[in-house]
């Protein structure tokens, strides 16, 4: 369980995140949404603790990130899919991040195979596409079997059967009783993955309701999803 | 301990830290070998037992210092790397205190870095030994682990230097050439200055070269200790506390 609360960061002059309170509960998706530059990677950062709020607080479980004890057995955390060192082989990615956490080595094997990169987890990651590399984030990401996972942008760069496979494992992860935090700038893709939504514009929460209550019928998530900004922004 | 482990992981399953330790043993190997045997080949054929046995380990740890360089350059990387790559998020969303993180990569490199040099150093004694066969060298005499000891803590300290620069500067290339002007360049232009002997006592170079008995002393031995750790731990406490206070929290 993730509780936001007045959580506010400024940079310079610009309010990236402005006084922002929301909860992400188990058992569903909630997906995270907003245009580029909303602050949804930003409230992330501050989440995982990658960065100081100016104001408020954002615990996971009750406490700080920085003051979880192993903290990927309760938090998995995919940012920037692209952020990994080149030279080094996939398994031996997640082989120091497993033992960083004192999580068993064995677990590794698995985790390839379920994202998809079983045949290639020995190769080095800087000759992966950033569909794989989306793909060994989210392995990274469970690595610790979290109760909690925080995903930003987790389907970029992947194809139409690799959104469809992604979409398939974040409802199963939250099925299994998980609390997931999706974030996405694309509308369409929140309105068949997400329970229940969270809309930030300009830093700003605009909205935080369950899905069937944003989108009524004869209503695409697109024309509500405008609907909800432009009507904060006025 | 994770910690260190997880970085000990990371060290040793990059290439790239490979090509470093590997350039700079085998160069040292090189030069140690043409240097000692050099040196050897002008040696009075008076020389006692004990003062072959001294001449040996002197001629092989200027060959060891010889390695700080890509020695230290791989505490830059160590930790540059992860900032050009943005791994270093990651980092720390696995271990969130800095301080652990920075101490972990210090653990690891200084054991690195004493491995290293006894890479160096075992093979250079033994070829001493072999080389200098006739003056019948003793093992060890009492004066070369002051000589073992300072070569040994310059390699340390210049990789850990390394390291803080890196955690400090982020970029890899502006900390290699910071680390580079501290080692190399400033201690050269300081001694060329008038009054330059007295500042060269707080640069780093200095009491490294006096402790292998390359340079006149000009300070007491455990000053030049003191001098040298001094450039290993205090950048790195600069690291921390900058990493602290940085709002970008890494």
């Amino acid at each position: 369980m993730i509780e936001v609360n007045g959580l506010t960061r400024r940079f310079g002059r610009t309010l990236a995140v402005d006084d922002l309170s929301f909860t992400v509960s188990p058992g569903r998706i909630t997906g995270f949404l907003g245009p580029n530059g909303a602050g949804k990677t930003t409230t992330m950062r501050l989440l995982l603790g990658l960065d100081r709020p100016t104001a408020g607080r954002a615990t996971v479980n009750g406490v700080p990130y920085r003051e979880l004890r192993r903290p990927l057995t309760q938090v998995g955390a995919l940012l920037d899919a692209t952020a990994v060192q080149g030279g080094r082989r996939a398994d031996r990615h997640l082989w120091w991040l497993a033992r960083s956490n004192g999580i068993s080595r064995t677990r590794i094997g698995g985790l390839l195979e379920l994202v998809g990169l079983g045949h290639v987890g020995g190769g080095r990651v800087g000759g992966f596409s950033l569909g794989m590399k989306q793909r060994l984030g989210l392995a990274a990401a469970l690595l610790g079997d979290p109760e909690v996972l925080v995903l930003d942008e987790p389907t970029n760069g992947l194809d139409p059967e690799g959104i469809r496979w992604m979409r398939g494992l974040l409802k199963s992860l939250a099925a299994e009783g998980r609390a997931v935090l999706v974030s996405s700038h694309l509308m369409s893709e929140m309105a068949v993955t997400a329970d229940h939504l969270i809309v930030v514009a300009q830093g700003r929460l605009r909205a935080d309701a369950p899905i069937s209550e944003l989108v009524r019928p004869g209503m695409s998530l697109e024309d509500a999803f405008m609907d909800v900004i432009s009507r904060s922004a006025r | 301990m994770s910690a260190v482990a997880a970085e000990w992981i990371k060290l040793r399953t990059l290439r790239s830290t490979w090509w470093a330790l590997g350039v700079g043993v085998l160069m040292s190997l090189v030069l140690t070998v043409l240097g000692a045997s050099t040196v050897i080949a002008r040696w009075d054929p008076g020389r006692t037992s004990d003062q072959a046995a001294m001449g040996i380990v002197v001629a092989v740890y200027v060959g060891v210092v010889l390695a700080q360089l890509p020695f230290g350059m791989l505490g830059t990387m160590s930790v540059s790397g992860e900032h050009a790559s943005g791994m270093i998020d990651t980092t720390f969303v696995a271990t969130p205190s800095r301080v652990r993180v920075l101490m972990a990569k210090a653990a690891v490199l200084s054991g690195a870095a004493v491995g290293g040099s006894l890479l160096i150093s075992v093979p250079g004694y033994l070829f001493g030994r072999f080389f200098a066969a006739e003056f019948r060298p003793s093992l060890l005499p009492a004066g070369a682990w002051t000589v073992i000891a300072g070569g040994t803590l310059m390699i340390v300290v210049t990789t850990l230097l390394g390291l803080a620069l890196g955690a400090i500067l982020r970029n890899g290339a502006v900390a290699a050439t910071a680390l580079v002007a501290i080692v190399l360049v400033l201690p050269f232009l300081v001694i060329n200055l008038p009054g330059g002997e007295q500042i060269s006592r707080f640069l780093p170079a200095y009491p490294a070269l006096q402790l292998i008995e390359q340079l006149p002393d000009i300070m007491p031995t455990w000053a030049a200790f003191t001098v040298l750790a001094a450039w290993g731990v205090i950048p790195l406490l600069i690291a921390t506390v900058a990493g602290a206070r940085s709002h970008h929290g890494s």
